[in-house]
């Protein structure tokens, strides 16, 4: 059998007709006539994916600015325009993701684990690229410090970003909790790369990016249990 | 991983509604926009016009016709509920599907909670979709879609029966245009073996080699 005899096949069988009992439909009219009112439409995607970014960058500067800005003080200009441009790409990525999922039939370039796996290894090339030093002083003491303060972080940011998108509805719940996660770890990041001073070359690959991945399977967690409670 | 473009286009099969029904989409653009106005007569033209479609959609699913009664309404409660949520110029149908396919899985999700124990899912008998349509509009349709599994069996209707692109299901699926081609070349695959091996036991039968 060929493909066009298939199509035939589909064709007879879209255009059999198919009606629904008229009752069942004026059962369904008459259940949402009371509520029929005007709604406001959500804001434009670009919209939304901005002010995510906003948060983003003004959660990253105010916890920097409460700890000090010891890492960006003490950045070369390379490294300077190294990172944070590439922070910024990967939040406004993150960002129209988070939105995508927010927005039933909206477009997604990427499914939600790229995006993870995007951010993660992006920012790890980036690191490995500028940082040399592959001393390991204090390694677990400050790392763990280093994580805890980039997820401390990351809490406000998908507190503000969840704010700012509540109106929206996630049709896979995990989806959008994992996307969120990972912005809300790109914040954190940005956070610890205005503050943290420790350039050693395992410190800010594993601790630093590993908030991206932490906060992602928490989101992804907390999108399974309200799925789960929905 | 997509097919590549050149084995598809070898095929020559055009996934892109060769034959697709006809959708005034911009009629239910206009719709929807009224409705999100507080139209009461456009939300009624909506759920007059789309859900034959959406009730075929869950009979093709495999839901039993109560069932696709029960999750035609839940889907238009909650269409009704974030109807903010489409936004002017986008494309209506696949955020209908979206919102339709979340209740199915939803629902299913529910299913297999509740009857874990006793029926695992994948054992359930296939209930044969009777819906309360004409009878018969959907019988040959059940049997061809029959040996499919679920994702395919939702990208081949959306598709061939609903008439949506390849774009317009990538979006109501949430996921890619390859994704989505992939699924409906493996879909046809499956349905040309099978419908190859009933033709073959009919030959047999008739006494052809």
């Amino acid at each position: 059998m060929k493909d066009p005899e298939i199509d035939e096949i589909l064709r007879r069988a879209s255009q059999a007709p198919h009606e629904v009992y008229p009752a069942l439909l004026d059962r369904i009219a008459g259940s949402i006539q009371p509520t029929v009112q005007p709604v406001r439409p959500l804001p434009p995607a670009w919209v939304l994916a901005s002010g995510l970014m906003a948060i983003c960058a003004a959660v990253a500067a105010a916890g920097a600015a409460r700890l000090g800005f010891f890492g960006i003080q003490h950045l070369s200009a390379l490294e300077r325009a190294l990172i944070f441009p590439a922070l910024a790409i990967l939040i406004w990525f993150a960002a129209t993701a988070c939105v995508a999922e927010m927005i039933p039939g909206s477009r997604r370039r990427m499914a939600p684990g790229s995006v993870l796996a995007v951010a993660s290894l992006a920012l790890l090339a980036v690191f490995a690229f500028l940082f040399r030093d592959y001393h390991t002083d204090h390694f677990v003491h400050q790392g763990v410090a280093c994580l805890a303060a980039g997820l401390l972080h990351a809490i406000p940011a998908a507190i503000a970003s969840w704010l700012l998108l509540r109106r929206g509805f996630a049709v896979n719940p995990v989806a959008a909790g994992l996307v969120a996660g990972t912005l809300a770890g790109l914040a954190g990041v940005s956070m610890l790369e205005l503050h943290c001073a420790n350039f050693e070359a395992p410190h800010v690959m594993l601790w630093h990016t590993a908030v991206i991945p932490v906060s992602a399977a928490a989101g992804a967690l907390l999108g399974r249990l309200r799925g789960l409670r929905a | 991983m997509a097919p590549k473009s050149g084995a598809f286009g070898n095929r020559g099969h055009n996934w892109v509604n060769s034959f697709s029904p006809m959708h005034p989409d911009n009629d239910l653009e206009i719709l929807m926009a009224r409705y999100q106005q507080g139209d009461y007569g456009a939300a009624t033209a909506l759920i007059h016009r789309l859900s034959p479609q959406l009730h075929r959609f869950f009979l093709v699913q495999f839901a039993g016709p109560g069932d696709a009664d029960d999750l035609l309404q839940e889907t238009w409660l909650r269409i009704h509920q974030v109807r903010h949520t489409y936004r002017s110029g986008e494309p209506v149908l696949p955020w209908f599907y979206a919102i339709a396919r979340h209740i199915r899985v939803d629902h299913y999700r529910k299913v297999r909670r509740s009857t874990a124990r006793e029926q695992p899912l994948e054992d359930m008998p296939q209930v044969p979709a009777q819906s309360s349509s004409a009878p018969g509009s959907t019988a040959d349709l059940d049997a061809l879609l029959a040996p499919l599994p679920a994702s395919q069996r939702e990208v081949v209707e959306m598709l061939k029966i609903a008439g949506m692109s390849l774009e317009e299901v990538a979006r109501a699926t949430s996921s890619t245009v390859g994704s989505v081609k992939q699924k409906a070349h493996r879909a046809y695959e499956r349905i040309r073996e099978r419908l190859g091996r009933v033709e073959l036991g009919a030959g047999r039968e008739g006494g052809l080699p």
